[in-house]
């Protein structure tokens, strides 16, 4: 595939936040598919926040370019750059007491004029993307005040509200429990295939790549050591690999997906 | 004024004292021990004592805030003057068995109290008494000179933001300062303000409205020549102002509650009434 | 509470403090055009001893507020004030050079102290700036943070070694300023102070919706389309002119930059679109009923404006800091 069929692309990039010290991301190329859901794995340390920082913008490669639809990003404003992609971090801290439709509406940001108030068009968005996670019933509470669960569902509508086509996460269920990890991975399922919501989701949950994404990216050290559809790429040599573990990985028969069961450390 | 007394008891138990080395962290005391004839006694001065001239030879010690304890007992003095407040300094003294005088500072009267007993303490009895006697009489004088004069209602003013009237800081009807204006025949404005310093605002003027406004310039390098006192134009309505009753003194003379205390009333009195000086 | 509520109070305090005071007067007279103003004590009261205080009180009082809300949104910090950069610092160390040296010059109707003061905030701010704009990242909140508290801790070094040079009358004069007085007396100091704070409250006009989005995080405003780097900026400096501009005109005047914005939260929410008028306007109002409270309760004398400030916003400020903690 040619970066042209990509909605987002990266050619050989790289960077180091110290410039004496070792190169975070060294040389990664991959290409997003539009519609495709695509997980980047690894451990910790591998690069992955640092590349999906480096997709949306907010830091510049030491080398390399990255393209969305085929424009390189440098040459797009932040504004054109939020309508396009939105950011769901991993974790939101907020220091002030904003209500969750207050949250949701900050979205909206990018789409508005220097000086203009958000309109009901906007409300209404907002309220949408409440709806579209389950958390329109939140919406005048205060965000400080919900479960972890509920405050992630917000940041994702939030993000929903940007109305961009490419969504990036980053380790969207990391403090969730079980439960709830259940129903984010749900949430994005079916926002991928309803509203053709381009993901990128970083992860070192080898069961939630499985479940969620359509084709993965495996980093390690900063570089890519595999790429490819799931079923291709997700397999035990791939996850002793990344991880020095042994492990099952089959397919569940009930489930529809594979699953990883680790096993033993390997050597 | 017990503390005072106490200690010019026990000065005068201990019988014909002397001290030879003396540490004076107070400008005032430094200044009397000059006016006795004691100057040559003093081995160490305090940070803010600038009178006599002879000061400037002599080592620094520190001050009210911050008296350099290991210094002081360093000089070896036999005796050390320091303020009634300064707990801290005594107890350090007391372990190092230094004696010291413990000095308070109130009203013009116990100026000469302190002369006094001070000149007792460091053996100078009879010229202490000399000194204290010809404040007393230099200030009885002006009292009578001045006696049966009308008194105008008088602000005095030590402080004030350069080029405005903000931060004015005034003598309140407590301490020397409102003593020397008393005896110098004034009647203080703000005499029913038991205070020593008085936080005056632009209000304050006009609601007490002086009748005379005396302002107090101390620093050395102060070289205005007085024009700035127009600044007191802003307020039209006070007595002082309307009748061009405003004045400036300059001198340290008027912060140290010391020997020159009688010459800085005189100053005082003959600008309040030169008529009784002729 | 709504904006307009803030503003009609702001309004009602403006109009009754000039009136009431510890030296009765009669409103008549105060405008009586037959008596000459040089003779006229109610007219003089009013219009030199109170109402230029009243209109600094309320310049003070919007100006600290306003950069307290937008110094908390720019640290991402409810806990932050005007003090935490060192821009009051460095408008103190500049007042104290001005009395301690005796620097006696005017400059169009500005005299050496709030000049001083103003260029002292200005230096600091310069400093903080570069500082923090060292890092060719941007200014992240930490190393911002970390430039003013180091400055801070500088600028109050310099000021204790200035005390030990001042003789007895100046650092009676330095202690002075530095309980703040907004007895300003005449207008020329309010007309210089407005001018900055104008241009600040300009600036800061631009922010609010800017400051939601900064006070979520850096790399979430940015990845909603803000110009981090940019905004921080512009939120420095509207912030930094207000300080020290209302510092130069009326001392440091503590918690008002602190206590104001929490209130004005506590009552209208979040969001900074109606948080930095509702503080502005707040802030003139607390501020001219502490410095009516200080100037008529115990009197004849007066307290320090900063003592009522302190005394009220103390307290709220370690109730506000257990319930955050609890």
């Amino acid at each position: 595939m040619t970066a042209g069929s990509h909605v987002l692309h990266a050619a050989d990039v790289a960077f180091t936040y110290d410039r004496r010290g070792p190169r975070v991301v060294d040389g990664v190329t991959l290409g997003v598919p539009r519609g495709a859901i695509v997980g980047l794995l690894g451990p910790n340390g591998s690069g992955k926040t640092t590349l999906l920082r480096l997709l949306s913008g907010t830091v510049t490669p030491l080398s390399g370019r990255i393209t969305i639809d085929g424009v390189a990003i440098g040459s797009l404003s932040r504004r054109e750059m939020a309508r396009r992609i939105a950011v769901v971090p991993q974790e939101t801290h907020s220091a002030f007491d904003f209500s969750v439709l207050e949250i949701v509406l900050m979205g909206r940001y990018p789409h508005l004029g220097a000086f203009e108030l958000e309109g009901a068009n906007d409300v209404a968005i907002a309220r949408e993307a409440l709806a579209a996670t389950g958390t329109a019933a939140l919406e005048s509470r205060r965000f400080a005040t919900l479960s972890g669960g509920e405050k992630q569902r917000v940041v994702i509508a939030s993000a929903l509200a940007q109305s961009s086509e490419i969504l990036l996460l980053d380790e969207p269920t990391a403090s969730l429990d079980l439960g709830f990890q259940f129903d984010i991975a749900r949430l994005l399922t079916r926002l991928n295939r309803e509203r053709a919501v381009t993901m990128v989701v970083s992860t070192h949950d080898l069961n939630l790549a499985a479940t969620l994404c359509t084709e993965l990216v495996l980093l390690k050290s900063g570089r890519v050591l595999a790429h490819g559809p799931t079923e291709r790429v997700l397999n035990a040599e791939s996850v002793r690999a990344l991880y020095g573990v042994d492990a099952d990985v089959v397919r569940h028969p009930r489930a529809g997906h594979l699953t990883v069961v680790p096993l033993a450390r390997a050597d | 004024m017990l503390v005072v007394a106490a200690v010019a008891a026990a000065a005068s138990i201990a019988l014909h004292a002397q001290a030879r080395r003396v540490v004076s962290i107070i400008p005032a005391t430094t200044e009397m021990l000059f006016a006795m004839g004691a100057g040559d006694r003093l081995v160490a001065v305090g940070s803010y004592d600038r009178f006599p001239p002879e000061v400037e030879k002599l080592p620094r010690v520190g001050a009210l805030l911050d008296p350099a304890v290991e210094r002081i007992i360093a000089m070896r003095p036999d005796l050390v003057i320091l303020y009634g407040t300064q707990s801290e300094l005594r107890t350090q003294l007391d372990r190092a068995q230094i004696p010291y005088y413990a000095y308070t500072h109130r009203g013009l009267g116990d100026i000469t109290e302190t002369i006094r007993s001070l000149g007792a303490r460091v053996g100078v009895t009879a010229q202490a008494n000399a000194v204290a006697g010809r404040i007393e009489g230099q200030l009885a004088d002006i009292r009578s000179r001045v006696g049966k004069s009308p008194r105008s209602k008088t602000l005095l003013v030590f402080g004030r933001e350069r080029g405005t009237l903000r931060n004015i800081d005034a003598s309140g009807g407590v301490g020397f300062l409102h003593d020397m204006l008393e005896t110098a025949g004034g009647a203080d404005v703000l005499g029913d303000v038991k205070q020593q310093s008085v936080m005056m605002t632009t209000e304050m003027v006009l609601a007490r409205a002086p009748d005379v406004i005396i302002e107090l310039r101390y620093a050395r390098g102060d070289d205005t020549d007085g024009t700035d006192l127009g600044e007191w134009n802003a307020l039209p309505a006070v007595p002082a102002v309307k009748s061009h009753r405003v004045f400036m003194l300059r001198g340290e003379e008027f912060v140290v509650p010391g020997p020159r205390v009688a010459a800085a009333t005189e100053r005082l009195a003959r600008l309040l009434h030169p008529e009784a000086f002729k | 509470m709504t904006v307009a509520a803030f503003g009609a109070l702001t309004i009602a305090c403006g109009l009754v403090a000039p009136i009431v005071g510890s030296t009765p007067i009669s409103l008549s007279r105060v405008f009586d055009r037959a008596i000459p103003f040089a003779d006229n004590v109610d007219a003089q009261v009013f219009f030199v001893a109170r109402l230029p205080r009243v209109i600094a009180a309320a310049l003070v009082g919007s100006g600290l507020a306003v950069a307290g809300v937008v110094f908390q949104a720019l640290l991402r910090n409810p806990l932050a004030s005007p003090d935490t950069l060192g821009v009051s610092a460095g408008a103190t160390l500049g007042a104290m050079i001005a009395i301690t040296f005796h620097v006696d010059v005017a400059v169009m109707g500005i005299t050496a102290v709030p000049l001083a003061s103003f260029l002292g905030s200005a230096g600091a701010l310069g400093i903080v700036y570069l500082l923090a704009a060292a890092r060719r990242r941007g200014t992240s909140s930490t190393v911002l943070l970390l430039a003013g508290v180091a400055l801070s801790a500088f600028l109050g070094a310099l000021l204790r070694l200035i005390q030990i040079v001042a003789d007895f009358t100046d650092t009676l004069r330095n202690v002075r300023w530095m309980m703040g007085s907004l007895d300003v007396a005449s207008y020329a100091p309010i007309v210089a102070t407005l001018v900055p704070m104008a241009f600040a409250f300009a600036v800061a006009g631009s922010l609010p919706r800017v400051l939601d989005l900064i006070s979520m995080g850096a790399d979430a405003a940015e990845s909603r389309g803000v110009d981090v780097r940019r905004a921080e900026r512009i939120a420095l400096l509207s912030a930094s002119l207000s300080t020290g501009a209302a510092v130069s005109l009326g001392g440091p005047i503590p918690f008002v930059g602190i206590v104001v914005p929490h209130i004005v939260r506590l009552l209208v929410g979040a969001d900074h679109r109606v948080v930095l008028p509702a503080s502005a306007l707040f802030g003139a109002s607390f501020v001219i009923i502490c410095d009516l409270v200080a100037r008529t309760v115990f009197g004849p004398v007066e307290l320090p404006v900063g003592t009522v400030t302190a005394i009220l916003g103390g307290p709220f400020f370690l109730w506000l800091l257990f319930r955050r903690l609890a």
